[in-house]
């Protein structure tokens, strides 16, 4: 039984964790996690918990695929062998898929170590905000130059 | 004590109804304003937390159809490729605005003189000019002095930082020979009566967290309540009363636990933005006034003015840090605003430079357009957007059409039962010319910049319906207007209207500037006759 606390069944969990990490993986200098290890399904359950239930059925139908063709569960494919199921329901779904790369990144760039990584800083806008340049001001010489631009009227 | 008379009642605490009451309480005379929405708390902005650019798309949702907060009414747009945005709460939506604050050109005031289309304004740049300059202090405006664009004018206080993406887009149009400048923004960059700088948090149309932006709840509100100016939250105006001698009574409103109350005024100043405020005076009928109140003219609603909107987006090579700054502010470009006969269309646009997206925006763009994959190219491909990429916008200036109008829908309503208003609207030709002529100057000034990828999005951007304008215009003619040069109505001596529907034209920038100036240019006409008011 799946309650609220539960939304995913152990096998929907691992499932989801491998489609995860096939949309968004590790960086290879170890700064940035796979999304498989930030928390996405929390960030649905939060943001967007409409849409579970297509979440569920989409995540079973990966499975029972994978039983019926390869005659094992889609968590202990290979990867090729995984990357090509997903490619095909990103064919077959392409709503459900892109809705959940969506929700992947949205999570995905609020964590801290993404946001460390990518220079913005562990932490949100306010209250330490950012320094921007002034900028240089010499390079209007030519808009100075040319003169009013402005019809009197 | 709801039903005695007050002074002046004011119907909207946005924009325009917060300059106008800063304006008259000058006076000592009993003011009250009536909002529709109540106080925004900016430690609850989005930009508090890290989840702001998931807040920021839900809680702060640009249109009042999706956002649904309990102050918002529904506007049925779905006849009209631009949607209706706005924001309901005191500063109105000054709230969510961007802050870009350029003023109008002298010309615009004059363009059937000009160029021979639309109508001449009854009054003009110099007109309004010591109150472009009042509510630049009043609310502090950055900006630099010197643009050879506009007429001379010195912003109060230092310009908005340009970032190195500011300098990037300026070296593109110094090799295109174009004007450019940093844009006047409402947005203090040094402490400003009481209020805190500009910290470059970023996502100013979610709020700011701050309060540098200045939003009409922050910049004038307290001033006006200092002064004596009385704020009534959670009040929807439901319909302005008249009496059979054709003088505004007061108006009828529910309050904030839904009861209807009545509210007497010896004078009513309607402030409700172009889209609101044909609403209430539509749902404002008598045996007077059937079709509406100080509507004699027929051109309540009339003429809807929405600047449609381009969008361009280019990718550079190196970093810009331009996903930090004042989203919306940056620097301009008015190289086609004035008329060119030669390029097809009359009048012009604005080109707005504005920040590069945030993570999560960047993110989802790129995933959208294809251009950010899934798989371990993923970090590169996000890397080489991420603070690297620059949008420029195109407001143009939009000719007022009798047909493009807001109506009363005859089934929808908000919560009070009160009529939702409807709009119907399509873009002119020469919009559309207007438009791809910006588009493709748009990404002609990126390409310049050195940008290795540009993109032009469809236009006009249906998420775009910011200015609401035109539905209740300024003129001396009862006929061929609704109210007269000095914002009372022809048909009410004792009702003013002093927010964008009393624009005659567009312009092709951000209206709020000059917004504000009208509504206090009114206020102070209002002030020096007032012996004979009515008369």
């Amino acid at each position: 039984m799946i309650g609220t606390d539960n939304p995913l069944s152990d096998d929907q969990r691992r499932i989801l964790a491998i489609v995860l990490d096939l949309i968004v993986p590790a960086s290879e200098d170890g700064q940035r996690p796979s999304a498989a290890d930030v928390d996405v399904l929390g960030y649905i359950r939060e943001t967007e918990s409409h849409t579970l239930d297509g979440l569920r059925a989409e995540l079973d139908q990966l499975n029972a695929e994978a039983f019926e063709s390869q005659g094992e569960a889609f968590a202990s494919l290979d990867p090729a062998t995984r990357q090509a199921f997903v490619d095909a329901v990103r064919e077959r779904e392409p709503q459900f898929m892109r809705t959940l790369a969506m929700q992947t990144v949205a999570c995905y760039y609020r964590d801290d170590r993404v946001l460390e990584a990518i220079g913005v800083g562990a932490r949100p806008p306010f209250p330490q905000g950012y320094e921007v340049p002034s900028g240089d001001l010499s390079l209007l010489e030519p808009v100075r130059r040319r003169g009013l631009i402005y019809r009197e009227a | 004590m709801a039903d005695d008379v007050v002074d002046v009642l004011i119907v909207g605490a946005g924009a325009s109804g917060a300059a106008v009451a800063w304006s008259l309480a000058e006076t000592r005379m009993r003011i009250v304003c009536l909002e529709q929405g109540g106080w925004m708390n900016p430690a609850e902005y989005p930009s508090n937390g890290r989840d702001w650019e998931t807040r920021a798309a839900k809680e702060m949702q640009v249109s009042p159809n999706l956002r649904k907060r309990p102050a918002d009414y529904p506007i049925n747009d779905d006849n009209s490729p631009i949607a209706i945005l706005n924001f309901n709460a005191v500063g109105g939506s000054t709230i969510l605005y961007s802050a870009h604050f350029p003023r109008f050109h002298p010309s615009d005031f004059r363009v059937r003189s000009l160029d021979g289309v639309a109508d001449d304004w009854p009054i003009d740049y110099a007109t309004l000019e010591p109150f472009f300059a009042q509510n630049d202090n009043n609310i502090g405006v950055a900006g630099l002095a010197g643009d050879p664009a506009i007429p001379a004018h010195q912003p109060p206080l230092p310009h908005i930082p340009m970032g190195r993406m500011g300098e990037t887009m300026g070296r593109g149009f110094n090799k295109l020979g174009w004007h450019w400048w940093p844009s006047d923004s409402a947005i203090i960059t040094r402490p400003h009566n009481g209020r805190g700088q500009c910290l470059n948090l970023g996502p100013c149309n979610a709020g700011c967290a701050q309060g540098a932006k200045s939003s009409a709840d922050i910049a004038y509100w307290p001033m006006n309540e200092r002064a004596g100016v009385e704020l009534r939250t959670h009040c929807r105006v439901r319909e302005i009363t008249v009496d059979e001698g054709d003088m505004a009574t007061g108006v009828t409103y529910f309050d904030a636990d839904g009861n209807e109350r009545h509210q007497r005024a010896e004078v009513v100043v309607v402030a409700c933005n172009g889209v609101g405020t044909p609403r209430l005076l539509l749902n404002s009928t008598s045996a007077r006034f059937p079709n509406g109140l100080a509507n004699r003219s027929g051109l309540v609603g009339r003429n809807l003015m929405l600047h449609p909107w381009g969008m361009v987006a280019g990718c550079f090579d190196e970093p810009l840090g331009s996903n930090f700054g004042p989203q919306g502010c940056c620097i301009l470009s008015q190289e086609f605003y004035e008329t060119d006969a030669s390029r097809g269309f009359v009048r012009g646009y604005n080109m707005q430079i504005t920040r590069g997206g945030p993570p999560v925006g960047t993110a989802r763009g790129g995933m959208a357009q294809g251009t950010i994959p899934w798989g371990a190219d993923h970090h590169d491909a996000f890397d080489r957007l991420f603070g690297r990429n620059i949008h420029l916008g195109i407001c143009c200036e939009d000719l007022p059409e009798e047909h493009n109008r807001v109506t009363l829908d005859p089934e929808l309503t908000d919560s009070n039962g009160i009529p939702s208003p409807k709009i119907s609207y399509t873009l002119s030709e020469n919009s559309r010319r207007m438009l791809d002529h910006g588009l493709a100057r748009g990404a002609e000034a990126m390409e310049a910049a050195g940008a290795w990828k540009v993109q032009k999005a469809p236009a006009p951007i249906r998420m775009a319906g910011w200015h609401l304008l035109g539905t209740a215009r300024m003129g001396t003619d009862p006929e061929r207007s609704v109210v007269n040069e000095w914002g009372r109505s022809h048909d009410v001596r004792n009702l003013f209207i002093v927010d964008g529907s009393v624009f005659v034209t567009s312009g092709g920038v951000n209206p709020t500037t000059t917004i504000q100036a009208v509504a206090l240019y009114i206020a102070d006409s209002m002030k020096q006759r007032l012996a004979n008011l009515f008369d």
